[in-house]
């Protein structure tokens, strides 16, 4: 039987690294991101209401840091248009009124049905990737 | 940082936005920029690549937020309005003007039927219209059938036709555009809205 020249083509880029070529790592990590960052936002919003900053800390404390991506403002203005947040202005420990953001609803369901989404998802593609052995670097 | 905000607020009135919801988004910026600065960071915590880039970062908002909407590129030249419009009245003349002729061709065609019929009758002078009552036309019974003349028809149906498609034509590329321009609008936010 003829080896398969796909899979020797393959193992080929993955040992001389080319394959990360295709797109530059932080590429495809904002590629990545930009497809769930809706719902980590909801997500983050499930642990109580917040304003945007307050939200980028705790994107950052579950380890999801935004320096080098964009802003979270459009996106929280996009969930806010498409009525899957509630918003309020109040004081926030004596600064400025700030613009705080909740879970509507409708976000509620969108988050779960988002958050299965995403494990089919994240399931398909470990079954996909997982047998390649790499090293990962963060 | 008030830089930033500046510039933002210089895009967002360039961008037609309320003054209302400008003052609103920029308080909102100020207020996390001062205090991320406050507790040592910098601009790109806040807003991580977009702190380089400040009208991006305003459109982007501002177009999710549906308080205004992605610039919609020129029509094409022959869709200004006055065109249109002019070519709209021009075709509805035609079309109306050509159905006019049609109508009358059809009615005196009954009439010059009637003429025939009545000169073949010998020593008759009376004409027969359409409708009740009769009608004595002057002159030789001919001229009414060359007025009412075959040749007009044909021309007149083609006119007709080119009239109705015309305005057909005209009509669909309205509605065409139209919803274009909406689609445009409406979904221009979802476009830029993830990252910015």
């Amino acid at each position: 039987m003829a080896p398969d020249p796909g899979g020797g083509a393959l193992q080929n880029k993955l040992a001389d690294g080319s394959l990360c070529c295709m797109g530059n790592q932080e590429g495809r990590r904002s590629q990545l991101l930009r497809g769930v960052l809706d719902l980590c936002l909801l997500a983050v919003m499930g642990d109580g209401s917040a304003y945007g900053y307050e939200m980028t800390k705790r994107l950052r404390a579950r380890g999801l840091s935004i320096v080098g991506e964009g802003s979270i403002y459009p996106l929280l203005g996009r969930l806010e248009r498409d009525g899957l947040v509630e918003t309020r202005r109040a004081a926030s420990n004596g600064g400025p009124p700030r613009k705080y953001y909740s879970l509507s609803p409708e976000g509620e369901r969108a988050l779960e049905a988002g958050v299965k989404e995403w494990q089919v998802t994240r399931d398909a593609v470990d079954g996909a990737l997982g047998l390649v052995k790499t090293e990962v670097v963060l | 940082m008030s830089e930033f905000v500046e510039e933002c607020r210089r895009e967002w009135r360039r961008l037609g936005v309320p003054d209302a919801v400008a003052n609103e988004m920029a308080a909102d910026l100020t207020a996390d920029l001062e205090e991320a600065e406050a507790e040592g960071g910098s601009p790109e915590d806040v807003l991580g690549n977009s702190a380089f880039d400040p009208r991006r970062f305003a459109s982007a908002w501002a177009v999710a937020r549906g308080v205004t909407g992605p610039p919609v590129p020129d029509r094409p030249r022959m869709w200004r309005p006055p065109v249109a419009i002019a070519l709209a009245v021009l075709l509805a003349m035609v079309t109306v003007g050509a159905g006019l002729v049609l109508l009358v061709g059809y009615r005196g065609h009954s009439f010059a039927v009637a003429v025939h019929q009545a000169v073949a009758s010998p020593g008759s002078i009376r004409l027969f219209a359409p409708g009740p009552g009769r009608i004595a036309v002057p002159g030789p019974p001919f001229a009414a059938t060359q007025i009412t003349g075959v040749g007009f028809r044909p021309l007149a149906l083609m006119l007709l036709i080119i009239g109705i498609v015309g305005l057909g034509v005209l009509a669909l590329l309205y509605w065409s555009l139209r919803s274009g321009h909406r689609r445009n609008r409406g979904d221009g936010g979802r476009q830029t809205a993830s990252w910015s």
